[in-house]
C-alpha cells in the first residue's frame, strides 16, 4: 500500500511538472511579443515592467520558466490587466462556486445512479432495465449545453420559477436558499450528465458481480436481497464507478464552464470565458493552471479511495 | 460523453455488453449518418438557399413549406444553415479523431506487440499526458493560439485525443497478441508486418471502429461546447454549436431557432453512439459463444 | 413421513432455459436422507451434481430456471418457496460449503465480517457476541491465531485456509444439513485430506447430516454410508457405499471406479478412461444417456430409457437394461 502510494505520488509530481511547463508555454503561443499582446499597445512602462518581472521576459526562455515558477510557488499568479486585481484573488473568489456546483451535482448523480443501477441489475433485460437503458442512452447523446438551454426555457421562462434563470446568482454567504435556487439548474444539468455515465457503469459491473460465486454464497447464508446488494455486490462493483467519477471530474468542470457562462454565474468558467474574450491572458493562464492541478490532485485522491475500497488493487 | 470527454467514450467502449445482434435500429442509425454525411459533402450542389443570405422580408419565420425549418432573426434559412453547419461539425469530428488514430493507433499496436522497453517508455509518457485534463488543455491552447481556425481546432483536439486512442488500441492489441494463434504465427516465422496486419488488425478492428465512432460523437459535442465558449469557428459561418449558441439569446422570441440545430446535433450523436456501441457488442463474441 | 428423515427429495427436476433450448440439468431425482447420515453424490463433471445440490436447498439461479418436483428439508418444502421463505431455512437448517474457496469468499470483505454476518442477521447476535462466536468458529475449523485472522481479507489466506473459512461460515448457524459441493477440488492433495477429515470430525461433533458431492470416488469411499451415482442429470445407481463399490450393476459406475487411480496399482499402470464424452444435455435421446459410451449397449438401450430397478441388496437400485452380473466382487478394483 505504502509503496503503491509512493509510486503514485512520484507520478503526481511528474504530471504537475508537465502541467506547469504546458501552462507556462501557453503565453508563448500568442503571436508577437507577449508583453504587447497581454497589455495592449497603450500600456504604461510601469505595467510593462511588472509583467516583465512576473514572466521574466527579458531572460532566455528556460530561465523564464523558473522565474515564472518561482512566482507561482509564492502564490503570485500575476495581475489581471483588466480589473487590476491579482489573479489569485480572482480565482479565490470564483473557485468555491465551481466547487459548490460540482458537489451538489455529484450528490444528486450518485443518489440517482446507485438505486437505479441496482434496480436494473436485479432483473437485467426486464422492463425497468430496458426503459432505464434507453433513457440513459438518449441522455448520453444530449450535450449539457443543450440540456441547460432546455431547462432554462421550461423552468425559468415557461414555468417562471424565480431565481433559476440567467444572472440570478446569489452568493452562498448572502442567502443560502436563494443561492441553492440559482445553482439548481446548473447542478441538475451536471448531475444528469454524470448520472448517465455512473448508471451505465455501475449497472454492468453489478450484473457481473451478481453472477459471482460469493454472491451465491451470501444468498446461502439467508441474508436479505437488499443486504446482498449493498454489503456484498456494491463494494466490489464500485471500483469502476469511482474510476469513472475520477475521470469525469475534468470534463465535468468543463461542462460546468459552459453552463455557468450561459447563466452568468461568476464561477471559474464564466471568469475564464470573459478573460478569453477580453484577452486577459494571465487570468486564463492562472485558471488553466489551477484547474489542471486540482483535477490531477482529485484523481490522485480517488486513486487512494479506490485502494481503500478494493484491497486487491494495491496488492497486484 | 455528453460532458464531452473522450475518457468517457473509452469507458463506454469498455463497458458495453457483448454478442448482441445489430437490429433494425442499427441500420436506421447507419442510414441517418449516411444522409447527414451526404448532405455535408454535397451541400453546394443541393438546391439549398445560401446559408449566409440575409432576407429581411422573412425574419423569424416559423417552419413551413417555403423555409422547411423557418428562418432566423436575420432571415437566413435554418435548414440550409443546419446542412452547411454539419460540415464544420463533421469535419472537426472526423478530422480530429483521424489525427488521434493516425498517431495513437500504430503506436498502441506496436507497443503492445513489441512490449519491453519501447512499450513501458511510451506507456509512461501517455499515462502522464492522460492525467492532464485534456479538455482544459484544449480550451487553454485554443484561447491562446490565435487567430483561431478550423484547422487549429482539429489539430488541438486531435493531438489531445492521441493518448486515449493509444491506450484503447494498446489494451485491445494486448489481449489479442497473447493469444495462441498469434504466438503460433510467430513461431512459424511470419514477419512482424504480416502478424500486425493479418492477425492483430482484424481482431482489434471492431473495438477500433467502435471507439472511432464514439470518439467522433464526442468531438462533435466538444466542438459545440467550444462554439459556446466562443472558441470555435467565427460567425457567420454556421456550425451546429454556434447556431445553438446564437439562438440562445432569442430563445423567447423564436424557439425553432434553437430547436432544430439541437435536434440535428442530438440525433446525429445518438446515431453515432448507438452504432459504435452495437458494433462493439456485436463483434466481440469471445466470451459469449462458449 | 417418518421423523428420522431429514430430507425427502421426489422427482426433482431442474431445467435451464438457454439460447439453444431447454436444458434438463437435473431430471427426476428422488432419494431420502436420514438424520446424521452422510450421503455421497458422485458423477463426472457436468453430470448435474452441483445443480442438484443447489436445487435441493433452493439455491439455483434465480433467472431462466424452472424447478419441479419436491425437496422437503425437515418439513419445509423448498420447491416453489419464495426467496424470502427459503431464507428462513438457509444457514440455520441447511448450509453449503462451496467448491472453490478462491471465488466463494467476498474478496473485499474481511473474513471475520463474513462469518459475523450470518450470526448477526440470522441469529440476532450483537456485534460483540458475534465476534466472539466467529473467532470460536475459526478456531473450530482449525485456523491458527483466529483473533488476527478475523481481520484478514480472503486474499491474504491460502486456499486451504480459505476453505476452512468457508466451512466456518456454513457452520455458523449450526445447520442440520450441510451440503458440501466438491469441497476439496480446488485444493492441494495434502490439504484435501485435512479438509475432509475436518468435515468428518465436525459432523460427528455437531450431529449434522452431510451430502458430499464429488467426482472423486476416493473421497466418498470411507466417509459416506450411501452413494448416489449421477449421469446426465439422472441417478443411475444408488446403494450403500459398500454395494456401490463391490456390487455395482451399472456399467457407468464400473467405468467411474476403474478410472480412479488406486494405490494398489503397480506403478506405470495405464489409467482406464471412459471413452467418449458426457452427452449434450440439449439433445438427449429417448434411450439411456450412457448408451453411446457403453460397450454393453444394445438397440434397446438406445431407444428406451431404463428406470431404476432394485438389485438383490436392500436399498440398492440401478438403471440399466444390461446390468453387470450380480456377483461382480471378483473383478473389484
Amino acid at each position: 500500500m505504502l509503496r503503491y502510494l509512493t509510486k503514485r505520488l512520484m507520478l503526481l509530481v511528474g504530471i504537475v511538472f508537465v502541467i506547469s511547463v504546458g501552462s507556462f508555454y501557453l503565453i508563448h503561443l500568442l503571436p508577437g511579443n507577449p508583453a504587447t499582446v497581454i497589455l495592449g499597445f497603450g500600456a504604461t512602462p510601469e505595467a510593462k515592467a511588472i509583467l516583465y518581472k512576473q514572466l521574466g521576459l527579458s531572460k532566455p526562455i528556460y530561465l523564464q520558466y523558473f522565474v515564472w515558477l518561482g512566482n507561482i510557488l509564492h502564490g503570485n499568479l500575476g495581475v489581471s490587466f483588466i480589473s487590476q486585481t491579482t489573479v489569485s484573488s480572482v480565482i479565490r473568489s470564483a473557485l468555491p462556486i465551481d466547487g459548490e456546483i460540482i458537489i451538489l451535482s455529484q450528490i444528486m448523480a450518485f443518489a440517482a445512479a446507485i438505486p437505479t443501477a441496482m434496480r436494473s441489475a436485479r432483473k437485467p433485460d426486464g422492463i425497468i432495465d430496458r426503459v432505464l437503458g434507453a433513457t440513459s442512452f438518449t441522455l448520453l447523446s444530449i450535450p449539457p449545453y443543450i440540456l441547460i438551454v432546455v431547462l432554462v426555457l421550461f423552468i425559468s421562462i415557461k414555468l417562471g420559477v424565480s431565481g433559476t434563470g440567467p444572472s440570478a446568482y446569489v452568493s452562498l454567504g448572502t442567502d443560502w436558499i436563494t443561492n441553492l435556487e440559482s445553482l439548481s439548474l446548473p447542478a441538475f444539468t451536471l448531475a444528469t450528465v454524470s448520472f448517465v455515465v455512473y448508471y451505465r457503469i455501475l449497472r454492468s459491473d453489478l450484473i457481473a458481480t451478481l453472477q459471482e460465486e460469493f454472491i451465491t454464497m451470501a444468498r446461502s447464508k439467508g441474508i436479505s436481497q437488499r443486504r446482498i446488494m449493498w454489503c456484498h455486490a456494491f463494494r466490489p462493483s464500485s471500483v469502476a464507478l469511482l474510476g469513472a467519477a475520477s475521470v469525469n471530474i475534468g470534463s465535468l468542470l468543463a461542462a460546468g464552464f459552459v453552463v455557468q457562462y450561459l447563466l452568468q454565474i461568476p464561477g471559474l468558467g464564466y471568469t475564464l470565458i470573459l478573460a478569453i474574450n477580453e484577452s486577459d491572458f494571465l487570468v486564463v493562464q492562472g485558471i488553466v493552471l489551477t484547474v489542471s492541478v486540482l483535477v490531477v490532485a482529485i484523481n490522485f485522491f480517488f486513486d487512494f479511495v479506490i485502494n481503500m475500497v478494493d484491497p486487491r488493487i494495491s496488492r497486484e | 460523453m455528453s460532458s464531452f470527454s473522450l475518457e468517457e467514450a473509452e469507458l463506454m467502449v469498455e463497458k458495453s455488453e457483448k454478442g448482441e445482434p445489430l437490429g433494425l435500429f442499427f441500420w436506421i442509425c447507419v442510414f441517418w449518418i449516411g444522409l447527414n454525411v451526404f448532405g455535408a459533402i454535397f451541400a453546394n450542389v443541393l438546391p439549398l438557399p445560401n446559408p449566409l443570405n440575409e432576407n429581411f422580408n422573412a425574419i423569424n419565420v416559423g417552419p413551413g413549406l417555403h423555409h422547411l425549418f423557418g428562418t432566423d432573426d436575420l432571415g437566413r434559412d435554418i435548414f440550409s444553415r443546419i446542412v452547411y453547419g454539419s460540415r464544420v461539425s463533421i469535419t472537426v469530428g472526423i478530422g480530429a479523431i483521424l489525427i488521434g488514430f493516425g498517431v495513437g493507433a500504430p503506436l498502441g499496436m506496436l507497443a503492445a506487440y513489441r512490449r519491453g522497453r519501447f512499450d513501458s517508455f511510451l506507456t509512461t509518457i501517455m499515462y502522464v499526458l492522460l492525467a492532464f485534463p485534456a479538455i482544459i488543455a484544449t480550451i487553454a491552447v485554443l484561447s491562446f493560439w490565435t487567430p483561431r481556425s478550423l484547422f487549429k481546432i482539429i489539430v488541438v483536439i486531435g493531438v489531445a485525443s492521441i493518448p486515449l486512442v493509444y491506450r484503447v488500441i494498446r489494451t485491445a492489441t494486448l489481449s489479442v497478441a497473447t493469444k495462441d494463434y498469434v504466438i503460433a504465427a510467430k513461431v512459424q516465422g511470419a514477419t512482424d508486418r504480416r502478424i500486425l496486419m493479418k492477425e492483430l488488425l482484424p481482431n482489434i478492428a471492431p473495438i477500433a471502429v467502435s471507439f472511432f465512432l464514439i470518439g467522433v460523437a464526442t468531438v462533435i459535442t466538444l466542438e459545440g461546447a467550444l462554439a459556446f465558449l466562443g472558441l470555435s469557428v467565427n460567425p457567420p459561418t454556421p456550425s451546429w454549436g454556434n447556431m445553438i449558441n446564437e439562438a440562445r439569446t432569442v430563445l423567447t422570441q423564436n424557439v425553432w431557432l434553437a430547436f432544430f440545430p439541437s435536434l440535428a446535433l442530438c440525433l446525429f450523436l445518438i446515431a453515432l453512439n448507438f452504432i459504435g456501441d452495437r458494433i462493439r457488442s456485436h463483434f466481440d463474441v469471445t466470451e459469449v459463444k462458449l | 413421513m417418518s421423523d428420522d428423515k431429514l430430507l425427502v427429495v421426489r422427482d426433482l427436476t431442474t431445467t435451464f432455459a438457454t439460447a439453444g433450448g431447454d436444458l434438463p440439468a437435473v431430471a427426476g431425482v428422488s432419494f431420502d436422507l436420514a438424520r446424521n447420515e452422510t450421503l455421497g453424490i458422485v458423477g463426472e463433471s457436468g453430470s448435474g451434481k452441483t445443480v442438484l445440490s443447489r436445487t435441493i436447498m433452493g439455491l439455483q439461479p434465480r433467472v431462466n430456471t424452472t424447478v419441479t418436483g419436491s425437496s422437503i428439508i425437515d418439513g419445509f418444502e423448498v420447491v416453489g418457496a419464495s426467496e424470502n421463505e427459503k431464507r428462513t431455512i438457509w444457514g440455520t437448517e441447511v448450509a453449503m460449503v462451496f467448491q472453490d474457496p478462491m471465488t466463494s469468499l467476498n474478496p473485499v470483505m474481511r473474513i471475520g465480517k463474513q462469518i459475523d454476518e450470518a450470526l448477526r442477521v440470522r441469529l440476532g447476535m450483537n456485534r460483540k457476541d458475534a465476534k466472539a462466536r466467529a473467532i470460536e468458529l475459526l478456531e473450530l475449523v482449525g485456523i491458527p491465531s483466529p483473533v488476527q485472522r478475523y481481520n484478514a481479507y480472503p486474499g491474504q489466506l491460502s486456499g486451504g485456509m480459505r476453505q476452512r473459512v468457508v466451512i466456518a461460515i456454513a457452520l455458523a448457524c449450526s445447520p442440520k444439513l450441510l451440503m458440501a459441493d466438491e469441497p476439496t477440488t480446488g485444493l492441494d492433495v495434502t490439504i484435501q485430506a485435512q479438509i475432509l477429515n475436518l468435515l468428518d470430525e465436525l459432523k460427528e461433533r455437531l450431529k449434522t447430516s452431510v451430502i458430499l458431492v464429488t467426482h472423486d470416488l476416493g473421497v466418498v469411499a470411507t466417509r459416506t454410508s450411501r452413494i448416489l451415482v449421477m449421469y446426465a442429470g439422472r441417478i443411475v445407481e444408488t446403494g450403500t457405499t459398500r454395494d456401490v463399490f463391490y456390487h455395482h450393476r451399472m456399467p457407468y459406475t464400473r467405468a467411474l471406479l476403474e478410472s480412479s487411480p488406486k494405490v494398489a496399482n503397480k506403478s506405470h499402470t495405464r489409467l482406464v478412461t471412459i471413452p467418449g464424452r458426457p452427452p449434450n444435455l440439449l439433445s438427449l435421446s429417448d434411450g439411456c444417456s450412457f448408451a453411446p459410451r457403453c460397450k454393453y449397449a444394445t438397440d434397446q438401450c438406445h431407444l428406451v430409457r431404463p428406470e431404476l430397478q432394485p438389485s438383490v441388496e436392500p436399498g440398492h437400485t440401478f438403471a440399466c437394461w444390461n446390468p453387470l452380473p450380480i456377483n461382480a466382487e471378483a473383478t473389484l478394483p
